[in-house]
């Protein structure tokens, strides 16, 4: 060869140096987890799963701790979680529009609404701290609409005597958790992004730390920690065609915890919620009802006159969404099948009104059913939209599970205070209550213990992960992910839906138990490591399988109806049987189905009226 | 109708577009459609997604050169829109992309972080007691409260195209002046102060910020607020709000910009390294250093509309 000349050398050179430089970037995925956890040196004091508000909220209360560390993991990043997608308000008796209101109405309506499934002692402390917290986000900046007199105003949802639901227009979910946000930048918070949970890993039976994939580089990690909050939300995709939830709630964290044997409470308790777009599911929120829209039938009557004379649109959410399913099954409903639908209608509330109230109804209506409310009603369905069951609470002041180091809070958790029906503008008071609690409970207990170590169980556990990953995206044929969720879906609505009987809910579980075979052997269909959304999916749907056979367990053994839960075979309450919450936990491939009876105080349970 | 996506895909340092045929159906979406071709045509596709009801802000994504929330955009308008059956589907721009229709926020949260995001409640206010504020003065932010952090400003701001390094996103500007505009906070210099230290005067006012924002914000007019404020709290002057000055003093005085002493006004004694742009500006007769600035003859009626304008608030 002859000698290279000059410029074919600088050629050479500069492809060299390029080629180095780019590889060094495929190495680098940016900084959205502390170096220390990639590197697999952290061990941290609290681990936060989740960033909705009850994770941020707990995060900002452990941190006051000085010393601790303490981090929120999420499998996005933070404020894309279903808190912001709750619209009408958040509930606490601060007495700014109604003089006559009192923690224990709150608390009364909260027992009643949940058809006398709450723990009454747990529901006591929730409602008193409620009122704290409003004025506490009001302190933190929150954008709450406003009175004459300067204080925050309040409104009145469905299934209350008085009127205690704050709220930032129609989009207050988004507010509380932006607030949340900004407060958790100002506190220095550190976050894990982009991280998916996969396991919970124990030790000497306690908590010893969690696997995770960081969705950046695919690397499946342990993450060390003395105590974990679960703050993952809840399970309402198990119902993917008709559900109000985000993409995101799948249930990873009660999965987990049901893997590693605690418990999952009163699974069969799901809120459907009266008004989801008919198109979608999409939720037009409960302050619709709350500014005094109707509800009609295909014959233009306002038909809740039939089932809450009194209440009439504003009963509560479980009456009213069965309200709608009877007119629909009795032919009174305007579509067939899954399109099947009634009328919300807004047209006398005047545009005025519509567009100060309620200006997030009006955009959704428009832009996906194609619908002005202020000039035509709108169809809409009952859509699947809260989890009232979840991981099990023993403990309401601190938010802990039976397995030491494991705390739950938010939609994921069951702590009994929604029973077996939770009322409009109760959640988001509830994710920062016992979001508090939580990151003050787990705090303690990771100052008074000891770390459990087991790094043999974390790096098994990781293995197993690695494994799973190479098998799950190396098989080119088999089922798709979207075709079993699909037919999860179909099953669940139809059998294990608004209304529930013994020979459906047993077809349920014949169907689910089939899927998770099929699963076995569904593929994938992309082996990249980075960024590999359809792998995140499949972990989900295996979350969601487990959960919907949890599902339908409760729903098949509580033979009554209370709340959300109908079973056209046994249309009464049962006090006698079932005053008591259901417990399901794994027992090698077997569910167990335990009861625990609820604690009643000083509200006797009595006939609900509305 | 059968129609074309072309997307812009990458993984791993691999760049390329992508087409997948579709057919359009009734009430589809930008998000259902990118959902069908994951689930029927190609799972290796990637984005993000979550509330698909225009609230968490995960589903941002450029069709045809402009920013757009995946989840509310019917397909069928943008087919109409561009009379085309054929349209561009990218990650948001001025984003460093992770992998296809993904990107990277975690930067942006640095940026938002240095405006002190967060509320400083005045003394007389307590956690215990909470706030109060008139709903004329709640009104006066409650809009700049309503940005979801999906990031279609950014992508679609000229300047940040130009030159990000001396310029926060548009909705950090949008969240200072949230904070500005909120009767409840005690220190409105500390969201003021790093604003103008990161590039409030190097907005380029094209507006695309304001067109793009899904929830109807307008971080271009926040931008116009916050440097009223800086007058307002006489900060220190620097180039941006003396060139403003400027600008304000030569049309009160004769009615005519005098371009001549613009370039002193603004940058001091520093615009003496600036004689060759002026030789050659001199050169081209943009700029006619001897020429006298006359007073025009209606400055009373120019007057009177500055000092209307003043009492607008």
């Amino acid at each position: 060869m002859d000698k290279m000349n000059r410029r074919t050398f600088l050629k050479v050179g500069a492809a060299a140096g390029a080629a180095v430089l780019t590889s060094g970037c495929f190495g680098w995925f940016g900084d959205n987890i502390p170096a220390a956890v990639r590197n697999g040196t952290a061990l941290y004091d609290v681990l936060i799963i989740g960033s909705g508000g009850a994770g941020m909220r707990a995060a900002l209360e452990a941190a006051k701790q000085k010393g601790l560390k303490v981090a929120v993991m999420t499998k996005m990043v933070p404020t894309r979680s279903a808190t912001c997608m709750a619209q009408g308000g958040i509930n606490g008796a601060a007495r700014h529009t109604d003089e006559k209101d009192s923690p224990a109405s709150h608390a009364f309506d909260t027992i009643k609404g949940g058809d006398y499934l709450c723990d009454q002692d747990a529901v006591d402390f929730y409602t008193e701290r409620a009122p704290e917290v409003l004025w506490e986000l009001d302190y933190s900046g929150i954008a709450f609409n406003r009175k004459d007199d300067g204080r925050f105003d309040q409104r009145k949802m469905g299934g209350s005597t008085y009127s205690r639901t704050a709220f930032s227009a129609d989009i207050t979910g988004h507010a509380v958790l932006h607030t949340m946000f900004e407060q958790c930048l100002k506190h220095e918070i550190d976050f894990i992004s982009e991280c998916q949970l996969l396991e919970i890993v124990t030790a000497k039976g306690k908590f010893s730390g969690v696997v995770a994939m960081d969705m950046r580089s695919g690397n499946i990690m342990p993450i060390p920690a003395k105590s974990v909050i679960v703050a993952t939300g809840g399970y309402g995709r198990a119902y993917w065609v008709r559900t109000s939830n985000p993409f995101s709630s799948t249930g990873d964290g009660i999965a987990a915890c049901f893997n590693v044997g605690i418990p999952v409470k009163d699974p069969e308790m799901v809120q459907f919620h009266p008004t989801g777009l008919a198109v979608n599911g999409v939720l037009l929120s409960e302050a619709s009802r709350g500014e005094g829209a109707y509800l009609l039938n295909k014959d233009g009557e306002r038909f809740m006159a039939r089932y809450a004379p009194k209440a009439m649109e504003l009963g509560p959410r479980d009456l009213v969404a069965q309200a709608i399913e009877k007119e629909i099954n009795e032919g009174r409903g305007i579509g067939e099948g899954l399109s099947s639908a009634v009328y919300m209608d807004f047209r006398h509330l005047g545009r005025a009104k519509i567009m100060e109230r309620l200006p997030q109804v009006y955009q959704l209506a428009l832009e996906f059913e194609g619908v002005d409310i202020a000039e035509q009603p709108v169809p809409i369905r009952t859509s699947c939209h809260y989890s009232m069951g979840g991981i099990d609470v023993i403990d309401y002041k601190t938010c802990a599970t039976k397995m030491p180091g494991v705390f739950a809070a938010g939609e994921c958790s069951c702590i009994s205070v929604h029973g077996a029906n939770r009322l409009g503008g109760n959640s988001l008071v509830e994710i920062l209550v016992f979001g508090k609690s939580a990151g003050a409970g787990a705090a303690e207990y990771a100052k008074s213990n000891n770390y459990e170590e087991n790094k043999e169980a974390l790096q098994s556990a990781v293995e197993g992960w690695n494994k799973k990953f190479s098998e799950a995206t190396g098989r080119s044929t088999g089922p798709s992910i979207a075709s079993i969720r699909d037919k999860m879906a179909l099953t669940m609505w139809n059998n294990a839906g608004v209304f529930r009987t013994e020979p459906g809910l047993t077809q349920a579980f014949a169907d689910i138990s089939a899927l998770q075979e099929e699963y076995k052997q569904c593929a994938v269909g992309d082996s990249s490591k980075t960024f590999n959304i359809s792998f995140m999916n499949y972990v989900e749907l295996g979350n969601l399988l487990v959960l919907a056979k949890v599902i339908i367990s409760g729903a098949m053994a509580r033979k009554e109806s209370r709340g959300s839960h109908s079973r056209v075979d046994f249309p009464k309450r049962d006090d006698k049987n079932f005053l008591q919450h259901t417990l399901i936990t794994k027992d090698g491939d077997k569910l167990k189905t335990e009861y625990r009876p609820v604690v009643v105080t000083k509200y006797k349970p009595e006939e609900r009226k509305y | 109708m059968p129609i074309t996506l072309k997307i812009q895909r990458s993984l791993e340092g691999k760049q390329w577009t992508q087409d997948y045929s579709l057919e359009l159906e009734k009430g589809m979406t930008v998000l259902s459609a990118l959902i069908k071709i994951k689930e029927t045509l190609d799972p290796t596709l990637s984005f993000t997604a979550s509330c698909r009801s225009g609230i968490c802000g995960a589903c941002a994504v450029r069709v045809n050169g402009n920013a757009v929330l995946a989840c509310e955009t019917p397909l069928g308008d943008l087919v109409k829109r561009y009379q085309s059956e054929t349209l561009t589907i990218a990650p948001l721009a001025n984003f460093v992309v992770l992998r296809d229709l993904i990107v990277d926020w975690k930067p942006k949260y640095t940026n938002l972080k240095k405006i002190k995001p967060a509320l400083q409640p005045k003394d007389e206010f307590s956690a215990a007691a909470g706030c109060k504020q008139s709903p004329a003065d709640f009104k006066k932010y409650q809009k700049n409260s309503e940005c979801i952090l999906c990031g279609s400003c950014v992508s679609e701001c000229s300047k940040s195209t130009a030159n990000s390094n001396d310029f926060l996103e548009p909705f950090v500007f949008a969240k200072a002046q949230k904070f500005v505009a909120d009767s409840r906070d005690k220190d409105v210099l500390a969201h003021l102060d790093p604003a103008v230290k990161e590039g409030l005067w190097k907005c380029f006012n094209c507006q695309q910020c304001a067109a793009k924002c899904p929830k109807g914000l307008n971080p271009a007019e926040d931008i116009e607020k916050l440097r009223i404020m800086t007058f307002k709290k006489k900060m220190s002057s620097n180039a941006g709000s003396d060139h403003a000055q400027a600008f304000y003093d030569d049309i009160r005085d004769t009615g005519r910009l005098d371009e001549t002493k613009l370039g002193f006004k603004t940058e001091g004694v520093k615009s003496a390294l600036r004689v060759p742009f002026a030789y050659r500006l001199m050169k081209t007769g943009k700029l006619a250093p001897f020429e006298k600035t006359e007073v025009i003859p209606e400055i009373e009626k120019v007057r009177t509309i500055l000092s209307a304008a003043k009492e607008v608030k």
